[in-house]
């Protein structure tokens, strides 16, 4: 691009380029998607196998979730120094999931009174909300249907206050995070050779 | 009565550069410079202009051991750059 002077209408072209070319900048490689939803698939079934009496864990599996979320922390602020701009989609969609992480943890502090299985309805509903709002602002249409179903198993939960709903928690995963991350992943590979 | 269309903004590069800084929070120069196609030479020259005139920001960092500029648009490039498009398209109705 060269440094001279424009039509008027070739300024309006120019600016309508620009602002879709800034627009359409993408930079995930969906890791951090899959190291969340693969623990959360792993200590959801441990879970429900050790409530049933199949497996003995010497501690609560979802404590496994605890150096995880260090881990996934560091990968997030590493892909972050790669990018080369931050847009404000980036930045409206790492409010809402700090934003759900500090809600679920507010909920696990019912764990302190027995709160019970209803802690797991709450989060599926926090990962409902932010699945659909995630999705109403990359106008990604998958994790707004995927919210919608999850808001949907959130409900059905209340109905389910036993182990099983540990499966309703590990099927989440899997359509949350394990899907979204690998179709990430292969468009990121796809990007980056 | 038209206005004067800005000087600073009425350039192909300098209103690429806003164009892109106006729809992200920041951006590394290697960013704007993929986008717009130019040199680093000429890119950095018309930076500098913006930043003379106050309409973005510059901040020159370290990442991982390499220098790394990175700009950002300031609310008075913000303003430049909404009155300049209102003048475009106030100068294209009357064309029409």
């Amino acid at each position: 691009m060269q440094e001279k002077e424009l039509s008027n209408e070739e300024s309006l072209k120019l600016i309508n380029r620009m602002i879709y070319e800034a627009k359409g900048y993408f930079y995930e490689s969906g890791v951090s998607a899959l190291v969340y939803g693969f623990s959360i698939l792993l200590c959801a079934v441990l879970t429900y196998f050790d409530n049933k009496g199949a497996i003995h864990f010497p501690f609560a599996p979802f404590y496994i979730m605890v150096p995880i979320f260090f881990v996934q922390a560091f990968i997030q602020i590493k892909e972050n120094k790669r990018k080369k701009a931050k847009t404000f989609t980036d930045e409206a969609i790492d409010f809402v999931w700090t934003g759900f992480f500090l809600s679920v943890f507010a909920a696990l502090c019912g764990t302190f009174v027995n709160a019970g299985y209803i802690i797991i309805t709450i989060i599926l509903f926090l990962t409902g909300l932010a699945t659909f709002i995630t999705g109403a602002i990359a106008k990604f249409t998958y994790s707004i249907v995927c919210g919608i179903l999850c808001l949907l198993v959130a409900a059905i939960s209340f109905f389910i206050q036993n182990s099983t709903i540990y499966l309703l928690l590990a099927g989440v995963a899997v359509f949350v995070w394990i899907i979204p991350g690998l179709l990430l992943r292969a468009y990121f590979r796809k990007q980056h050779g | 009565m038209f206005k004067d269309l800005d000087p600073i903004l009425h350039s192909q590069l300098r209103l690429a550069v806003m164009s892109l800084l106006i729809s992200v929070k920041q951006a590394e120069f290697t960013f704007i410079k993929e986008k717009t196609n130019a040199t680093a030479g000429n890119l950095s020259v018309q930076v500098q202009k913006l930043k003379e005139a106050g309409y973005i920001e510059v901040i020159k960092e370290f990442k991982d051991n390499y220098p790394n500029t990175t700009c950002k648009i300031t609310s008075k490039g913000i303003k430049a750059f909404e009155e300049y498009v209102n003048a475009l398209q106030q100068y294209l109705q009357v064309k029409k």
